[in-house]
């Protein structure tokens, strides 16, 4: 036998698993470099877990063959469900290994946080915007009623001037009407006052020694002007128009436009 | 494995049961002890699901063969540190593995065994279950050293030839 031929043998209890750790170390090496060792490694090793498998236990205890306790499975089970429900524990080689993946976590969560982050600041935008928009159609709201208020005014009044029951008193440019309690103003050419001037409204109650103050107005830039006094009409004797400062007066400060006796 | 790797304790129930007799049977057959060997099947199944990376790919029941032998042996070498010479750990990550039995059968494996000569049968059992290095097995046997190792290599050929069959590369 040529010392080849040993080094062979020693390959056969290499894959046996039968050589001391110092002789194991010197077959690996020298496999390293020999073919013709390596392909008698690997032509036995098969053979080897094959030895492996004569001892394989036997499916049930019949005969009184070997057979692992089935409260095996049960105990390593149950450690096995436990430690997938809870994280494992990291050892400092583990950590280092894991940071890949738990950096990305971190990052994840981070992610997940500025998400939420901006999600929230984009919900308290949206609700913000939604206040200012509610609060835009409570205005609007308002402003309807408003407006409906004023079309249903100027169609009582267009009734009202244009009605046949109502009274018409002549003035200079216009008239002043009583339709029911309802008494209107209306002039088709009125000049503008002067800058710093309104026109204001006087009305004499029944019984009354003197005017009263009631609205201003401004004509429109045509000389128009449709103005609801009001005031109960039934109980208004006479209605004047002077030219006033602005915020009007307590007391006539002009000559009158006109004075007219709803007589 | 793929999925042990991903912690799912189904398909890891899956490995325990298609492996646990292996397991425990080379286990019981080192340390002759139900109990014993219980405690090891149950240590090397545990270290599959904590630390699935170790099994770096290939024949799969080898490796856990490998791993079963060398925890069973370490077992037998605290119990019994200084009366034998015991052998090295067989590595558990063997990429020079290329050619596996496909359906190894215990049973085809006893019987090939049987066939063998006892001389030969004798030394790959106890190198292989027993843990003790070829030196002791010569010392015990009162064989040369070098007529141990030749026995070995022939018997593993005889029994490689007798399971041929069944072998895929």
């Amino acid at each position: 036998m040529n010392p080849h031929d040993a080094m062979l043998d020693d390959i056969a209890v290499y894959a046996l698993g039968a050589l001391p750790r110092g002789q194991a170390r010197a077959v690996r090496e020298h496999m390293a470099t020999c073919p013709e060792c390596t392909a008698e490694y690997r032509r036995l090793k098969p053979a080897v877990d094959a030895v492996a498998y004569s001892a394989e236990a036997c499916r049930d205890a019949a005969g009184g063959a070997v057979v692992p306790s089935p409260r095996l499975k049960a105990r390593i089970m149950d450690q096995v469900r436990g430690s997938a429900a809870r994280p494992r524990p990291y050892n400092v080689g583990e950590m280092r290994a894991v940071r890949p993946i738990v950096w990305p976590a971190y990052a994840v969560a981070a992610a997940c946080l500025a998400v939420a982050l901006v999600t929230s600041a984009f919900n308290i935008s949206l609700n913000e915007e939604l206040h200012q928009s509610q609060a835009q159609l409570a205005q609007l709201g308002t402003h309807t009623k408003l407006l409906n208020r004023q079309v249903a005014a100027q169609r009582t009044e267009l009734a009202d001037l244009t009605s046949t029951e109502s009274q018409h008193f002549a003035v200079e440019d216009g008239e002043v009407v009583r339709h029911g309690n309802r008494l209107y103003i209306a002039m088709q050419s009125m000049g503008m006052p002067p800058r710093g001037k309104v026109y204001q409204a006087w009305i004499m109650r029944k019984g009354g020694k003197q005017m009263t103050p009631s609205v201003t107005f401004m004509p429109d830039h045509s000389g128009v002007a449709v103005v609801h006094v009001p005031a109960r009409a039934s109980q208004i004797v006479e209605v004047a128009v002077s030219v006033e400062p602005e915020g009007g007066s307590k007391q006539p400060t002009s000559k009158p436009a006109f004075v007219v006796k709803l007589t | 494995m793929a999925r042990v790797r991903t912690k799912d304790a189904a398909a890891f129930e899956s490995l325990y049961d298609a492996y646990h007799r292996l397991v425990y049977g080379i286990a019981f057959r080192v340390v002759s002890d139900a109990t014993a060997a219980e405690d090891i099947t149950q240590a090397v199944f545990l270290k599959i699901w904590t630390a699935p990376e170790r099994f770096a790919g290939g024949n799969f029941g080898g490796w856990i063969a490998r791993v079963a032998r060398n925890k069973a042996i370490d077992s037998v070498r605290r119990k019994s540190p200084a009366e034998t010479e015991l052998s090295d750990a067989m590595p558990d990550s063997d990429l020079l593995e290329e050619r596996v039995f496909s359906e190894i059968d215990a049973e085809s494996v006893r019987r090939a065994l049987a066939q063998l000569p006892a001389e030969q049968r004798e030394p790959i059992e106890l190198g292989f279950f027993g843990g003790i290095t070829h030196a002791e097995i010569a010392r015990r046997s009162g064989i040369p050293l070098g007529t141990i190792k030749t026995r070995i290599r022939t018997g593993l050929g005889k029994l490689r030839s007798a399971l041929e069959g069944t072998v895929r590369v």
